[in-house]
């Protein structure tokens, strides 16, 4: 899987471009707009993550640009304004996705991923780990091809890993996933770990052997056994 | 106490003692003309009998119809030469005509005939005639001195508050202006060149005024942009380290702490940025919206996740509460007025949400007493600190509230904190 990145922050750069190779994706960089079109121009690439605010232009441009050459990249932009305006035209203009500055890293490889992975099937989507898969669309999961009974919460709960499998996910951020970002001053996580507790034991009795682990209180990371 | 009724005043207490003077001055000279006039008819009465008297005239009768009378005395010289030749008085004289004494001015001329013989001549009107027309000039002198007065006052208010037009033109525009709204331009046709600089200072005033607004606005916006970009980095930095194995549980522990810090940091500066975004009026697009209904949904999902406090909560509806809003905005708003009321309330205690009459109440147990009225609405004040807490969280709501004409407003009631947003209308 080949990534551009085009951001003008050298350490955002830097960060993105390791998290990524992390994942075994392989990635360039453009820290212009200028640069930036001559490598969309010469090269093919399966996403390109895009800053909004270049210093030699604006990546709504670029944007525009990729589609006019006609090339089908996938798009994601990666804006610190974080504005609905911005977020409404950038995806009319084709952008395949939208992320705010700050992101969690994990959760911008989910949306690689997932943006890439919606290009190559066009159709029902499926997220496989171990013998644990799971079809978004349809909220329907199963172990070694047996259904398993979630409810939804804890059907979020395992979407959310399954997209960022090895990944550590903070309870926090996992509350603000699931629940919403109105949850952001809850001090007690009582809710997430009853859910949390019933979703493990469901999947523990149909015997996945994919393991969603807690991390020193601070998180969670979904392993294969 | 307006421009114009001290202005009035003044003049008034100017005016009101030159006036009197200039009114008691006026009935002296009056008054001194007629008793002048009355001496002059008395000397020309009594030169008419001398003249008759030394000719060896008839005399007229003693009393002439006219209430005018004389007295014709002969007098020793030795008399004659201790008295004044003329001499004028006031006294009471009886009147022949009448048959009593009345208040008369008397003239006394001491003549002398050529037979060397003295004679005293007394004559006297009486001062009645003279003591009506005193009063009438009086009465006049009286009502003319009122009836000015109230026309200098009535002149001077007409002047002045004509003259000062423009100033209260100037006054009104200046109370209706609102920085950083959409604000009527001034109109204020004045050719007085003290009004027209006036004008010019307001407006300029005004202007550099939305100018500072703007730029802090633009201020608050670029920071919270610029901040992003670093708070990003760092959060994504320590995601990368946690995600790495062979940490110990103490690296671990720090590394968390700091990316749950750095999420605070990035919480605050997203608040910051909606309030300018609101105070941009970017979320202008307005649509009826179900309050009560966003309501009873957060309230749902806030119950779930507050559920180890152990709260009573309770839902009223008694009629729809829709409101004009932009939706996202209405979600903003009352997410945080129904997570105010959920964060704030100690273990065990209640929480009521009632929806009626197009307004929306949220109370709940307080952890302490009432909070300041004046305070609560203002970034970054907390009753009580709470981690986590952005200290925003009200100051949103209240511009929410006023960019759409709703009214926010805080009240206490049995140890509880009562939230209550209704519109207008």
């Amino acid at each position: 899987m080949k990534i551009l990145v085009v951001e003008d922050d050298k350490s955002l750069r830097q960060i993105i471009r390791e998290a990524l190779e992390g994942e075994g994706m392989v990635v360039e960089t453009a820290p212009t707009y200028a640069k930036a079109v001559l490598k969309v121009e010469d090269y093919t690439y399966d996403c390109v993550l895009l800053d909004i605010m270049l210093p030699d232009g604006s990546g709504m441009d670029l944007l525009d640009h990729i589609k006019q050459i006609g090339k089908g990249e996938n798009v994601i932009i990666i804006s610190a304004k974080d504005s609905l305006d911005d977020k409404v035209s950038g995806l009319d203009k084709g952008a395949d996705d939208y992320l705010a500055k700050p992101f969690h890293i994990a959760e911008l490889i989910a949306r690689v991923r997932s943006v890439v992975r919606r290009k190559e099937h066009k159709g029902e989507m499926s997220l496989t780990l171990g013998n644990v898969e799971l079809k978004p669309e349809r909220a329907w999961a199963a172990v070694a091809g047996q259904e398993l009974e979630l409810n939804r919460k804890e059907f979020d709960i395992l979407a959310y890993f399954m997209a960022r499998p090895g990944h550590l996910v903070d309870k926090q951020m996992l509350a603000e996933a699931v629940w919403g970002d109105h949850i952001d001053q809850v001090d007690n996580f009582d809710f997430l770990y009853a859910q949390m507790k019933n979703l493990r034991k469901k999947m523990k009795d149909a015997g996945a052997d994919v393991e969603i682990k807690a991390v020193y209180g601070i998180g969670y990371k979904m392993t294969k056994l | 106490m307006r421009l114009v009724y001290r202005m009035v005043l003044r003049t008034l207490l100017i005016l009101f003692p030159v006036m009197t003077l200039w009114g008691m001055l006026f009935y002296h000279a009056m008054i001194a003309e007629v008793v002048d006039e009355t001496d002059d008819s008395l000397e020309d009465y009594s030169d008419g009998i001398i003249r008759r008297a030394l000719g060896g005239d008839d005399l007229p009768s003693i009393s002439n119809g006219s209430n005018n009378q004389y007295y014709l005395t002969p007098i020793d010289e030795a008399v004659a030469l201790s008295m004044p030749q003329i001499a004028y008085s006031d006294s009471m004289v009886y009147i022949i005509e009448k048959g009593e004494e009345e208040p008369a001015r008397i003239l006394r001329t001491v003549f002398v005939n050529d037979m060397g013989q003295h004679f005293l001549l007394t004559v006297a009107t009486p001062s009645i005639d003279k003591e009506d027309l005193i009063r009438q000039v009086f009465y006049w002198v009286v009502f003319l001195y009122i009836i000015l007065f109230l026309t200098v006052v009535a002149v001077n208010t007409v002047v002045f508050y004509r003259s000062l037009k423009p100033l209260y033109v100037l006054l009104d525009w200046l109370d209706g202006y609102k920085v950083g709204k959409d604000n009527a331009p001034l109109v204020n046709e004045t050719s007085v060149t003290e009004f027209q600089k006036l004008n010019e200072a307001a407006v300029k005033n005004a202007e550099r005024h939305e100018s500072y607004n703007r730029q802090q606005k633009a201020f608050i916006s670029n920071a919270s942009h610029e901040i992003q970009t670093p708070v990003a980095i760092c959060l994504n930095r320590i995601e990368m380290m946690m995600g790495g194995d062979g940490l110990s549980e103490e690296t671990m522990r720090g590394l968390g702490e700091v990316h749950t810090t750095l999420q605070h940091i990035s919480r605050l500066n997203r608040s910051l940025l909606m309030l300018s975004r609101i105070d941009n009026g970017q979320f202008s697009d307005a649509a009826e919206v179900d309050a009560g209904a966003i309501a009873m949904r957060y309230v749902e999902s806030f119950k779930e996740i507050y559920s180890y406090k152990h709260l009573s909560v309770t839902v009223e509806t008694s009629d729809a509460c829709v409101i004009d809003i932009n939706p996202t905005l209405a979600e903003t708003l009352v997410s945080n007025l129904v997570k105010n009321a959920f964060v704030h309330t100690p273990e065990g205690g209640s929480i009521a949400v009632t929806v009626g009459c197009g307004s929306l109440r949220v109370a709940n147990t307080a952890e302490g007493g009432r909070l300041d009225d004046g305070k609560i609405f203002e970034r970054f004040y907390q009753g009580s600190k709470k981690e986590g807490s952005t200290g925003l969280g009200l100051a949103i709501c209240s511009t929410i509230c006023k960019e759409f004409g709703l009214e926010l407003s805080y009240g206490w009631s049995d140890g509880m904190h009562v939230f209550t947003v209704s519109c207008g209308r």
